[in-house]
């Protein structure tokens, strides 16, 4: 009885509990697929496998945050894959290769990003357009201005590598971890931070429930609105970055599988499409499991194509298990 | 007062009636014939003449595609959806097609009745997921989108295939307009559904789904029926595509996702359902191909297209969402 | 167009009955074993306070609703009625208080629907469909509707016209009403009632639900009354009194709390030529200490004045001063800034956050105030909260408990609750009864009463007349957006409210 109690006391603490039980489940069903791929391909689940899947992950945690802001109040930005990819882009033509130009670089990339979120938010705050058309069009236009001012990636600057500094901040380990994995625990500290303890993460999730009963209650909704759309362009344009330097060189389309894996990772990872229920904590163990279930797929000699077909399918299932629990409150 | 007079009041009132209901599709009628002015303008600058048949030919055979999956759109659009699977089907009939048509009769006619059918039926998919699942729309054909693009590159992982020059010159004839009888006959489905219990039951959907339910109308039904129409218009809008470019590539498709909402909604369409008329969707598609030939009169590089079609998108629905505003503030 | 087996059941059974009738939403029991009977030739009113369960009732009846026990009988025989066309096919057909008309779509199509006369290849034939809705209407002395305008340009009033019209083409046996007249004139009521009598003549059976004594009187044969979804007996004859005692449960006097008496206060909030969407040229002084009742029609803009108080709707012109200082008010914020609060009729969308807890509702007006640097301060959170669960006894598991948990007359509580705590002294409280027990509702009558005796000033409309003639120290009647009469004093009565309220400029039927 005690123990029922100081369970209780602790589901009370961290929220919701369906959620948090959801939140488990999907890191269950992360370790699970480690397991799976140890069976059929073993040294799957290694460690220096795991720190790699980890890796790519982290990426997709990443873009996926943005992804989350913007769900949590029933939203989604469809123009991840070329502000990523502008992102990526503008890093190397700005800095080319220098370390001198590294910060400049990292700082205009990064305003870059949350420039265009922020323009996206405002037309679908200020003006009532849906969120599908404008971050769509925002996606055209990116694609556009990329192809346009690189004149198709063959522009001199174009083919510059990432700073050294970029790339050994991304290569690099400290206390034995990869460095990019470090800084998506940093930031999945802060964000759950903001989600859970502060005013705006409060207001994030009074909007996604019921936007009108938020507004009425006094709180800003356009503002709130616009600052969540631009973190998602600050958070594309962040792993832009640390995607060139990882790989070293930018290309076109290379942000292209980051729009079905961070929406995938979202709806994996429990947050509710409608809005106003979930948690990046979710998200976080929907990329990791994502991202290990492709390379387990991988590991098996699935062709190419195949990829695309799993991120429709998973997203199609679990919008149908999670769909089916909402209708029945 | 007189008959005459009467009748002629009477008259009145119903144009301005027409006017004051179908504002998107003035508006985007008004948009088509200031674009064709502007194209003619930007060609007599650069080549001193008119336009003329070749261009005219052109310029509908290159916006069938458009036409099509753009009126495939709309379909969803008036149930308040949108249909973000639109590129993937293209795709797989651009692929199949391809891959498939040979040139004889009944391979030509065979593959193209089962290549809609495809369409129709992926199309289908979409609609029971969106209806009997009760699932998001958006969420449904972005997943699809993926699944339909993957299969695509299945059938056809390089760009190659072939379309017999038989087939390409029956849809998108090279010597002359004739695809402006496509274009009619799209414009003819569209009257028709207008006046058919399908269109009152998808058009009630979008105006109110729990007062068209009340009205007795199976909903679910026309929401099935609506993605299933879009399917259906997507495939054949891939077939066109095939036909244009007269060999398969699995991707050219893609960007049919955003061009179609980009007809949509300069076509007057509302985004927020029960709304809108597929002619102005037509007149839509050809503003989109015009701003496209214009932008190369001007001499704007045809890398900036997407960026050009985004803005263009997002100032057509800035504009519509403060005309709206306007007009609310007037009644 | 009449069917069913009713030819085997005898000569004298009802045409309609709902026997031990059941429906509960998420926990809250809106019909808790009604019976009811009515029989053909009859005009029945079913009466009751705002949340009585007769809306429901005749949702279930209509087939918009399943019940969850209980069964519905026609002419004596048990029948499903699964869905509105079931109940079209039975012959029985709703009225609804939420219209169900199409908003994008015209008169025309709005009254022909799935009955388009069709022309050539069976398409619709949209001339022919205008020139019969033309005859309809005409026919049933409508001359101010035209059929080729869309029902989003209708007022209420209209709406509601073309809502009943296309009800009565039906050729009902079994015709339900739920409140046909709440945006309705003198004019028009007297119109529908004719309507209904020749229903009556024609061995009809019409079921009607309304809030004005009057009106019931003067046309319904029977009376039901309806308490905490419940029936307390059907009544062919019942004096206005005993009614309400039976619908609240209590003795009038002691339903209605005393009025605070009303000293020479100063004024809170002045309105003076409010012009907005809705509302045009208003005035209006609310004073300290004073409630100020605002009633009228539905539709003559109550709600576009209490939402541009609130800054929550666009104002053209006008002045607004609040304790005598002239305020631009834009926002929900500006307007709880200056005191302001408003508590919305459907609390459930516009009131509050459902799914979020109890505690955050309370607080989620005064975020600042319990943070520092945007970080959530958890103990002051839980300090305010729990104060006002415990000022306002508000029934609840626990601050952490979703409030959709909560019965309706506490979650009204909590609403309230939140203002409280944002130290509003300016309350804007539209409808705030609808859909409330009557126990809660004696409550909030209590607790509205109490918050004026501390100097607090209420903006009161309520679809109510007598709520509104028992609690206010002055009733506003609204009329087409502006004050059209002013009531003043203890002796003001419902009816009263209601016949400033129904005359009428223009008549939209002969």
């Amino acid at each position: 009885m005690a123990g029922k109690t100081a369970l209780a006391q602790f589901r009370d603490r961290i929220g919701l509990t369906r959620d948090v039980r959801r939140i488990v489940y999907v890191y269950l069903a992360a370790v699970l697929v480690f397991a799976a791929g140890e069976i059929v391909h073993p040294g799957f689940a290694r460690l220096d496998s795991i720190a790699a899947i980890l890796t790519v992950a982290s990426f997709v945690g990443l873009v996926a945050a943005g992804q989350t802001f913007v769900v949590l109040i029933g939203g989604i930005d469809l123009s991840v894959p070329w502000v990523l990819n502008a992102a990526a882009i503008l890093l190397v033509t700005s800095s080319l290769g220098e370390d001198g130009r590294a910060v400049y670089a990292v700082l205009i990339t990064l305003a870059m990003g949350a420039a265009a979120g922020l323009v996206n938010g405002v037309i679908i705050a200020y003006l009532g357009v849906p969120a599908v058309v404008v971050t769509l069009a925002m996606n055209g236009i990116m694609e556009g201005l990329t192809l346009g001012l690189s004149g198709g990636m063959t522009c001199d600057s174009c083919a510059s590598y990432a700073p050294p500094v970029v790339q050994d901040a991304v290569h690099g380990s400290l206390f034995g971890f990869p460095t990019a994995l470090i800084l998506w625990i940093v930031v999945i500290a802060i964000v759950s931070f903001v989600l859970s303890l502060t005013t705006f993460g409060r207001k994030t999730y009074a909007i996604g429930n019921n936007a009108k009963a938020s507004y009425l209650a006094g709180i800003n909704v356009r503002l709130s609105t616009v600052l969540l759309y631009a973190l998602s362009g600050f958070f594309a344009a962040l792993t832009g970055i640390l995607l060139v330097g990882f790989g070293g060189q930018a290309s076109l389309g290379m942000g292209d599988p980051y729009l079905f894996q961070s929406i995938a990772a979202v709806v994996i990872g429990g947050v509710y499409v409608l809005g106003g229920r979930g948690h990046y904590l979710g998200t976080t163990a929907g990329a990791v499991t994502l991202v290990a279930l492709v390379s387990v797929l991988l590991a098996m000699n699935m062709p190419d194509y195949g990829r695309n077909i799993i991120y429709g399918v998973v997203i199609l299932i679990l919008l149908l298990l999670y769909g089916r629990e909402e209708k029945q409150e | 007062m007189s008959t005459e007079a009467a009748i002629e009041r009477r008259r009145t009132g119903r144009l301005s009636h027409f006017l004051g209901q179908n504002v998107g599709l003035v508006l985007a009628l008004a948009m088509l014939v200031m674009a064709v002015v502007l194209y003619c303008a930007v060609y007599w600058v650069e080549q001193a003449a008119l336009p003329g048949m070749f261009e005219l030919t052109s310029t509908v055979n290159n916006t069938m595609s458009l036409v099509l999956c753009g009126m495939g759109q709309a379909f969803v659009v008036v149930t308040r959806g949108l249909d973000l699977s639109v590129g993937g089907v293209m795709d797989l009939a651009n692929a199949l097609a391809a891959v498939h048509i040979k040139d004889t009769v009944g391979s030509m006619v065979g593959w193209s009745l089962i290549i809609l059918a495809i369409g129709a039926a992926l199309g289908l998919v979409n609609g029971l997921l969106v209806a009997i699942g009760r699932l998001q729309p958006i969420l449904v054909t972005l997943a699809t989108l993926s699944i339909y693009q993957g299969l695509a590159i299945r059938v056809l992982p390089q760009p190659g295939g072939s379309i017999p020059p038989v087939y390409s010159s029956v849809l998108v004839n090279p010597n002359g307009p004739s695809a402006l009888v496509y274009v009619l006959v799209v414009a003819l489905i569209w009257y028709a559904f207008r006046r058919s219990s399908l269109g009152v039951a998808i058009f009630a959907l979008g105006n109110d789904e729990q007062a068209a339910r009340a009205n007795g109308i199976d909903t679910v039904r026309a929401q099935v029926a609506a993605f299933t129409l879009s399917g259906l218009m997507s495939g054949a809008a891939g077939l066109f595509l095939a036909a244009t470019a007269t060999a398969g590539d699995a991707t050219t498709g893609n960007g049919f996702t955003l061009s179609s909402i980009v007809a949509v909604v300069l076509g007057g369409m509302n985004l927020f359902g029960g709304r809108g008329s597929g002619i102005g969707v037509i007149a839509g598609a050809f503003v989109t191909t015009m701003i496209v030939n214009i932008l190369f009169f001007s001499n704007i590089d045809p890398l900036y297209q997407s960026f050009y079609e985004g803005l263009f998108l997002v100032i057509a629905v800035v504009l519509g969402a403060l005309i709206s505003r306007l007009m609310r503030r007037r009644s | 167009m009449s069917a069913g087996p009713s030819a085997t059941s005898g000569p004298i059974a009802p045409a309609i009955e709902g026997i031990k009738l059941s429906k509960a939403f998420g926990g809250v029991q809106a019909l808790a074993g009604a019976s009811f009977s009515a029989s053909r030739g009859e005009v029945h009113a079913l009466v009751g306070e705002n949340g009585a369960g007769k809306s429901t009732l005749i949702k279930i009846l209509g087939g918009r609703l399943r019940p969850d026990a209980g069964q519905v009988r026609l002419a004596g025989a048990n029948v499903q009625i699964a869905s509105p066309d079931a109940a079209h096919g039975h012959g029985v057909w709703t009225v609804f208080q939420e219209l169900t008309l199409l908003p994008w779509m015209t008169v025309a199509e709005n009254l022909l629907i799935r009955r388009e006369p069709r022309g050539t290849l069976r398409l619709i034939d949209r001339a022919r469909m205008a020139e019969q809705a033309d005859a309809v209407l005409a026919g049933l002395g409508i001359h101010h509707i035209d059929p080729r305008a869309l029902v989003e340009d209708l007022s209420l009033a209209q709406r509601q016209i073309v809502e009943i019209v296309r009800v009565i083409v039906q050729d009902p046996d079994v015709l339900l009403l739920d409140e046909p007249t709440s945006s309705l004139g003198e004019n028009e009521v007297k119109w529908l009632f004719g309507l209904i009598r020749d229903l009556r003549r024609g061995n009809k059976c019409i079921i009607f639900t309304s809030h004005r004594w009057n009106e019931i009187t003067d046309v319904a044969d029977r009376i039901t009354i309806f308490r905490n979804g419940g029936e307390l007996g059907t009544f062919a004859e019942i004096d206005e009194t005993r009614a309400v005692t039976l619908m609240t449960g209590q003795q009038v006097d002691a339903f209605y709390p005393e009025r605070p008496p009303l000293e020479a206060a100063r004024p809170l909030l002045q309105v003076r030529g409010l012009t907005g969407p809705g509302v045009s040229e208003l005035s209006l002084t609310l004073r300290a200490g004073e409630i100020l009742g605002v009633g009228g029609l539905a539709g003559h803009g109550h709600r576009e004045l209490f939402f541009s108080l609130f800054g929550a709707a666009p104002i053209s012109g006008g002045e607004i001063l609040v304790n005598g200082r002239r305020v631009r008010i834009s926002s929900p914020r500006d307007a709880i800034g200056l005191g302001i609060a408003l508590v919305p009729e459907d609390r459930k969308t516009e009131g509050l956050i459902l799914p979020m807890s109890v505690g955050t509702n309370l607080t989620l007006a005064i975020l600042p105030q319990l943070s520092a640097l945007g970080i959530i301060s958890r103990n002051r959170e839980g300090r305010a909260a729990r104060n006002m669960v415990s000022k306002l006894k508000i029934r609840t598991p626990g601050l952490r408990n979703p409030v959709q948990q909560l019965s309706g007359g506490n979650q009204q509580k909590v609403l309230l609750a939140r203002w409280l705590l944002a130290d509003s002294h300016i309350l804007l409280l539209y409808d705030v009864t609808r859909g409330v027990d009557v126990a809660t509702k004696h409550e909030i009558y209590e607790l509205m009463t109490s918050l004026v005796r501390e100097g607090r000033g209420v903006l009161f409309y309520s679809s109510d007349a007598e709520e509104l003639a028992h609690l206010s120290h002055r009733v506003l009647v609204m009329r087409e957006g502006h004050v059209a009469a002013e009531l003043e004093g203890p002796g003001i009565t419902a009816e009263d409210i209601v016949s400033a309220a129904v005359r009428e400029a223009t008549s939209l039927v002969d």
